[in-house]
């Protein structure tokens, strides 16, 4: 079985590419493609972040894991639903100026989110939740 | 554990990074000044008053304050360990940094000593704060990653090029009897190879990936390139150290040395082509004329060794074209992420009222269109460049090119404080 950091990196590689693709579509104005690719995005990361707020990080908790970097993580996810809630107004609209700004907002955000959690957080509950690590996985792709 | 890399108030105050680019600009308006003062062509000879100043207004007053600025910005993120007492390492580098810069160009121009010797000192402080800082935020860090090692050793080539350019400065003031020539050749391989080359190398492993979303750089590439470049530097030092020098020993680190660059040119062109974002972007383009310009450098250097009859020619070239192509490529483009992300970012930290007064998105902070007049502006500064030493015409190209620059950089980054200001008022205003 993989590790926590293997398998919730390779999800966000995933989010990464269905990004790029509703992106892309987007500013090519060509808005069937768009919607179903932004929807895709949308969904995938609201599935990545459910498996992160019921399973993960209150596992990390329990274990006695540190507090500060979850709560950051959590405000992290906050801004991310926010740039999404305005990017779905924006395909709604039709509007590529809007959704190139939202977007490239977003890449940052997301970027410095991931790299974050892929090198410390990930890093952290692969080390205290060892021992319950592939029960753990399959309870979160159970989400 | 790597828990303090997670602290919620990594960055610094936005007023910190935003002070220093917002002054750079500035440099690049005086450098295009300076280069009218000269008699005739300013490149035809590159040992001219006029062009030395100009040169360090756009290595000090320009490149260095954005790199000093965005170190003190970016170490935080990357690496995970705060600068201590940010404001005020901020300020004792920015205002000496000024200061200093000022002093010693107008010393340069005016030929007047008391000024030159008045420069080491300020520039000698400014960079004796900002790399004490650093070191000392490094030494804490918690995350040993590339980055981390190839900042670290631009800034020890950095405290290397600072401390002969005091030297130098100080002996041109007073007349000290000591190798001019040499000494030079050394002060200007540790700044550009050593503290700009790897300052450039550590922060690409983490931002090319990030805004293209291409593969990461190899890691037999990140473990070994920066130190190796920086052990080329140093052998390349040997001149300093044994009179004469082995003939040899000059040749083969300089080689060593282009080799190495070049191969981060490729490997960072390569992965670019190979991203995942496939949309134009400013910052992109940006990116891949600063690494074409960094292999036209290198195949300069190179062409110089073979043919010495052109040598002095093909070395001017080079230079140029790593300073005006390369470095102010790649500094300027990410300028142009960073700042409107640092709005936005500390925007949204206004919370609910934020959010309901709207914050504007990236590309509504500066906008996208004047980011690709730069780059053209940046293109067509290097290309004259490329023909300012034996074209007149070409040569005041490149001062009209560096003013306009300078004039568009500054009116970005002025454009992006004031949308922040507004914004920041709305939402005060929202929510009481």
């Amino acid at each position: 079985m993989k590790t926590i950091t293997e398998f919730m990196t390779a999800d966000h590689t995933a989010c990464d590419d269905e990004f790029a693709h509703a992106e892309e579509a987007a500013l090519a104005n060509n808005w069937s493609k768009a919607e179903t690719a932004f929807n895709k995005f949308r969904d995938d990361m609201a599935h990545h972040f459910k498996m992160e707020e019921e399973v993960l990080f209150p596992a990390l908790k329990s274990a006695g894991g540190p507090a500060g970097p979850v709560h950051v993580m959590l405000m992290e996810h906050a801004q991310i639903k926010e740039l999404l809630k305005q990017m779905a107004e924006a395909v709604a609209q039709k509007n590529a100026k809007s959704y190139g700004g939202l977007s490239e907002t977003l890449l940052i955000v997301l970027q410095q989110h991931n790299h974050k959690e892929e090198n410390i957080l990930y890093a952290i509950a692969d080390e205290i939740l060892a021992q319950e690590r592939d029960a753990l996985l399959e309870r979160m792709q159970a989400v | 554990m790597k828990i303090a890399s997670l602290s919620p108030d990594q960055a610094p105050p936005i007023g910190v990074p935003l002070r220093f680019f917002a002054v750079a600009p500035v440099f690049l308006v005086l450098a295009s000044l300076l280069l009218t003062m000269g008699d005739g062509n300013p490149f035809a000879n590159t040992h001219t008053p006029a062009l030395l100043a100009a040169t360090h207004c756009i290595t000090l007053g320009f490149m260095a304050m954005i790199m000093l600025g965005a170190i003190q910005q970016v170490v935080p993120v990357l690496i995970g360990s705060q600068i201590p007492a940010s404001r005020l390492v901020a300020w004792l580098t920015m205002l000496p940094l000024i200061a200093g810069a000022l002093l010693l160009t107008s010393g340069f121009v005016l030929g007047r000593p008391a000024l030159l010797d008045l420069s080491w000192v300020l520039l000698g402080l400014a960079f004796l704060v900002f790399i004490s800082a650093s070191l000392f935020s490094l030494a804490r860090a918690t995350a040993k990653n590339p980055t981390r090692t190839a900042i670290l050793l631009s800034i020890l080539s950095l405290a290397g090029a600072v401390a002969l350019g005091m030297l130098l400065a100080r002996g041109y003031a007073v007349g000290l009897a000591i190798p001019y020539d040499r000494l030079a050749a050394a002060h200007i391989s540790l700044a550009l190879g050593g503290g700009v080359m790897l300052l450039i190398i550590g922060v690409s492993y983490q931002v090319v990936p990030m805004f293209q979303l291409t593969p990461n750089y190899p890691k037999w590439l990140t473990a070994s390139l920066a130190p190796a470049i920086f052990a080329a530097l140093l052998l390349s030092l040997m001149p300093l150290l044994f009179d004469p020098a082995p003939y040899w020993a000059g040749y083969l680190t300089e080689i060593i040395f282009w080799l190495l660059t070049s191969c981060f040119a490729v490997v960072t062109l390569k992965l670019q082509s190979q991203r995942r974002r496939r949309v134009p972007d400013a910052t992109l383009s940006f990116f891949r004329l600063g690494m074409f310009a960094l292999l036209a450098a290198a195949l300069f250097s190179l062409a110089s060794l073979l043919s010495p009859a052109y040598g002095d020619h093909l070395r001017t070239l080079s230079v140029l074209t790593f300073l005006l192509g390369f470095s102010m490529s790649v500094i300027q483009g990410m300028l142009y992420k960073i700042i409107p992300f640092l709005v936005w970012f500390h925007l949204f930290r206004g919370g609910a009222s934020a959010v309901k007064a709207g914050i504007p998105n990236m590309k509504e902070i500066i906008p996208e269109r004047w980011m690709w007049w730069h780059l053209w502006l940046n293109g067509g500064t290097l290309l004259a460049a490329l023909l300012a030493t034996w074209w007149d015409i070409a040569a005041w190209l490149v001062t009209l090119g560096l003013l306009l620059q300078g004039i568009l950089l500054g009116y970005a980054i002025f454009t992006g404080i004031s949308v922040y200001r507004i914004t920041l008022k709305r939402i005060e205003q929202l929510a009481t």
